[in-house]
């Protein structure tokens, strides 16, 4: 499928249509995917797709369609059906596209041709982590490793034209000895070079074992060191509410905290379109802005909301490359390390707890910021500085402006996560945060 | 793509398969349409629409289960991807331990469609904007009694079509509309806020708004949002008797029951993701609540939101009694996992889309009526509290401890509901839950929902459901 070609038909339709802007983003990927459970793989995978979406305004009205039929008539009719999806609208919020040309190449970040075309070799990737769970300690490993590449191309009416690609390798892997004891393993790569499937079975055999006899802790408020995976999933969170649309739409916690104290100073948050190392993104977002680097909290301070060119005049900013056509949204987000080794941190908490993995973080309320979230897999009791027992049937809830202004150590070690709970990719230090609550089921 | 054309794709793509050595082929064409249409703050968003179409293969070979997709639909592509669906399970058989077998189900061979007045495809933008217009003209500017700063609603029209086909004789041809909207609601009064999700939705035509009295229902919800930000009350303390609303019992049943009595996590097929079950292989017959827990699955209720009559195995669904009279009675089974512990699938595999393989999914769930009528049931209650609705949730991956966060919640003293109280939680675990139930009410709702399992993700449209459910001897929390 060449994408420059199908954006040509929908644009040229667009502009025989008369329209005052428009943006042809065409996207295809291959992805493949081995699952196994028990040590024993459940299913192989490879899924080819390729997809149109369109934007076009007319007069102040917008609309944004996209499709999976790309025989060129059909684009030539879907371009039509979208334009005259528009009709009977009133005129709404709009701005127009960069009126001048450009071109994009494609990053050289983030790309490795390797990962094409993976696909029967996955089963022994996922052996090795099967095997290296199994001699850690873990009894019965599950587990997934997805492999790919995706490619964007863009064509505006403009004249902005680019196209930029990205390959991933990811396994996430939890091994279970007893009824209840599990741990949790990860390996996040933009190379085959970089993907350790080894040392993700080994974290997951091992968390597994370890956590063998766990007991419930008591209910209370406590320390508690977060690792990458735990925490890139509240940063995640954190993210989406600087979304200016979710300022917007009352489902933020930092809506009215621009310029002001929203985390401990220690805490930096950035996201990038493009970055060393990360799995996601690219050079230019929907509308055709580049993209780049975005400091979102600077010691502790909120720097910025992310923009694209709607929110932008409605906050009398600049985009920030982030479209989203209707609602911005991160590309890589990279917490900024500490200076400390696990071990220092372990020393330094004197009593907590350890969580290092999660899933579920569910909100009372977006706007103020409530939620909670289920640990799961390895989580440790820390008394006196050391690890003194393993850890299960608890909760952790908080609201995140208290929670992440109450950060108290970073590691300087960081991992990139990306899995199930945590869609993108983030940079992430492990992280000690004081006086989050911790509750048990009744019963 | 001509219909014709499309169904001898799906044979061919299977004819390949089994030609290239798999012992068992199937395809699924299936086309996605929808049409959506946003406000946010009365503000229009730009209008929205998708078209998706494509093929599923999923093939056995030697025991290992292999799956492929593509919308390239050119014969050659189809044919090819075929052929590497078989490649990629045999080339992963070295690391196959427990080779995959399906049952004997009948193969299904029909045509369904639930009944639909006005047929989806008349959506336009200008019809979605103008049901969002008459429910922002209803909760704008305090109309529903409380400033709601924070308002985004969201209505679609959907529409899948598939024919599914397999090497054991199921040919399954199925349309499914569906209307549903989301609405994200933030009310503040004194510097104090509170927060509703609002999701209905169900399968049939445009006549869906008017059926559910959507705005209405819209409106309702606004107004109770001012009230219960008036609401000071602490929730009581100590050991009370709690009724769950037919909200709060349909997410109790979907979470700690439906969840995990889905026989691929009993046996530890998504043990990486939506994690286990804390029910065994050998679970069935164990006792886990009262003889008033009862708990089914259903996805053949008509205008259900997990309206399934023929699963994507091409197995006719039938409805699962899940919890009979405080029994484990039957899980969830795909043709796999029925084979597994030599029963028969009960129609319980679906797919949201051609590229996604079809995984053992919830349908409707809910907790079965009883025979009181509600003001009855609420007389049984001395001192409790009546949980209406809900905000945050969530539950552990074995489905053993959850908890619930009350956002309409109300004292009961002595048998009559009084005032509302501030956020009360029941985090509770599953047996303590289900064996304290000591009543239910004849009176059934349903809410419609989005189930998420699978990697990659599935979000499934689902409904729960049920009556007013009395839970005897309870300890709440609060927040």
């Amino acid at each position: 499928m060449d994408l420059g070609k199908l954006n040509e038909t929908a644009i040229a339709a667009a502009k025989r249509l008369g329209v005052d802007d428009a943006v042809a983003l065409s996207a295809k990927g291959g992805d493949s995917m081995i699952r196994f459970a028990n040590n024993s793989v459940s299913v192989v995978s490879r899924v080819e797709e390729a997809e149109l979406t369109v934007y076009l305004a007319k007069e102040r009205r917008r609309a944004i369609a996209s499709t999976s039929n790309l025989e060129a008539s059909a684009v030539k009719k879907f371009v039509g059906d979208l334009f005259g999806s528009i009709k009977g609208l009133p005129e709404a919020e709009y701005v127009p596209l960069p009126g001048k040309a450009a071109k994009y190449s494609p990053s050289r970040l983030g790309h490795d041709k390797k990962l094409e075309t993976l696909d029967e070799e996955l089963p022994d990737l996922a052996k090795t982590a099967i095997e290296s769970a199994k001699a850690a300690g873990g009894k019965r490993s599950a587990g997934v490793i997805n492999a790919g590449k995706g490619t964007v191309a863009i064509l505006t009416t403009a004249g902005v034209e680019g196209s930029d690609s990205r390959t991933a390798i990811t396994l996430n892997i939890r091994s279970f000895t007893e009824n209840e004891a599990s741990g949790h393993g990860l390996s996040c790569s933009s190379s085959l070079a970089g993907f350790d499937p080894e040392e993700a079975g080994r974290r997951a055999g091992e968390g597994a074992k370890r956590m063998k006899g766990a007991s419930e802790p008591e209910a209370g408020k406590y320390k508690v060191l977060l690792s990458p995976t735990v925490a890139s999933n509240l940063i995640e969170t954190v993210a989406a509410a600087t979304s200016a649309f979710s300022i917007d739409a009352g489902t933020s916690y930092l809506a009215d905290r621009l310029s002001k104290d929203v985390a401990a100073k220690s805490f930096d948050l950035t996201d990038h379109g493009v970055v060393e190392g990360g799995l996601g993104g690219r050079v230019f977002d929907d509308e055709g802005v580049k993209t780049a680097s975005n400091e979102i909290i600077k010691g502790g301070v909120l720097r910025s909301y992310l923009h694209n060119l709607t929110t932008a005049e409605k906050w009398r900013t600049k985009s920030t490359g982030n479209a989203g056509f209707v609602s911005p949204h991160p590309w890589n987000l990279e917490v900024g390390s500490g200076d400390s080794s696990y071990d220092e941190m372990v020393k330094e908490m004197k009593q907590g707890i350890i969580l290092t993995s999660n899933w579920y973080t569910r909100f009372k309320n977006y706007r103020t910021g409530e939620f909670s979230t289920v640990p799961r897999d390895g989580a440790f009791l820390v008394e006196g500085g050391r690890v003194t027992k393993s850890l299960k049937g608890m909760r952790a809830g908080d609201d995140l402006k208290r929670m992440f202004s109450s950060v108290e150590m970073l590691s300087k070690k960081r991992e990139w996560i990306q899995w199930w709970e945590v869609d993108t990719p983030t940079l992430c230090p492990w992280m000690i945060i004081d006086g989050v609550t911790i509750t048990r089921a009744y019963g | 793509m001509a219909r014709e054309a499309t169904k001898d794709l799906a044979e061919a793509a299977v004819s390949k398969a089994r030609s290239a050595g798999a012992s068992y082929a199937e395809a699924r064409v299936q086309s996605t349409w929808e049409r959506q249409f946003v406000l946010k703050n009365g503000e229009s968003q730009p209008s929205y629409f998708s078209e998706g179409f494509g093929i599923g293969i999923r093939v056995i070979s030697r025991g290992a289960l292999g799956f492929a997709a593509t919308n390239d639909m050119k014969r050659t592509s189809v044919i090819e991807l075929a052929g590497k669906a078989v490649r990629l399970a045999r080339a992963s058989a070295g690391v196959l331990t427990k080779p995959v077998e399906l049952d004997d189900s009948k193969p299904s061979r029909r045509k369904w469609a639930p009944p639909e007045t006005r047929k989806v495809e008349n959506a336009d933008s200008a019809w979605l904007r103008g049901v969002l217009l008459e429910i922002e003209g209803r909760i704008a500017g305090g109309k529903a009694g409380v400033k709601l700063p924070g308002r985004l609603l969201y209505l679609g029209a959907e529409l899948e079509e598939r024919y599914y086909v397999n090497s054991d004789g199921a040919r399954v041809e199925g349309r499914l509309p569906r209307v549903g909207f989301f609405g994200s609601l933030t009310a503040m009064e004194g510097g104090d806020t509170a927060q509703r999700f609002i999701q209905q939705g169900e399968t049939g035509g445009l006549e869906v708004v008017k059926r559910i009295g959507l705005v209405d229902r819209v409106e309702d919800e606004a107004r109770v949002m001012g009230k219960v930000l008036r609401a000071s009350a602490k929730p009581p303390t100590g050991t009370i008797d709690v009724v769950l609303s037919p909200e709060l019992s349909g997410i109790a049943a979907h979470e700690s029951v439906g969840h995990p009595q889905e026989a691929d996590r009993v046996l530890g097929r998504e043990g990486a993701q939506a994690g286990e079950s804390y029910l065994k292989s050998d679970s069935l017959g164990m006792k886990i609540g009262s003889a008033e827990a009862n708990v089914s699955d259903d996805p053949n209720l008509l205008h259900s939101n997990g309206f399934v009559p023929v699963d994507d195995e091409g197995v006719e669904g039938k409805k699962r009694l899940l919890i009979k009279g405080g029994i484990i009675n039957e899980f969830l089974q795909n043709r796999t996992t029925a084979k597994e512990f030599g029963l028969k699938s009960n129609g319980a595999a679906r797919s949201v889309s051609f590229d996604r393989e079809p995984i053992i999914r919830m349908s409707n769930t809910f907790v079965e009526p009883g025979d009181y009528q509600t003001d009855e049931l609420m007389k049984e209650v001395k001192h409790g509290i009546f949980f209406k609705t809900f905000t945050e949730w969530n539950i552990d991956d074995k489905r053993l401890n959850q908890r619930y966060v009350a956002l309409e919640a109300y004292l009961i003293e002595q048998g009559e509901l009084k005032g509302l109280v501030r956020s009360p939680v029941l985090e509770i675990t599953t047996p303590k839950l289900w064996g304290s139930v000591k009543g239910r009410s004849k009176h059934m709702e349903f809410e419609s929902a989005t189930c998420g399992k699978g990697d990659p993700m599935q979000g499934a449209p689902v409904w729960t459901g049920g009556p007013e459910t009395l839970l005897a001897g309870i300890r709440l929390g609060s927040r």
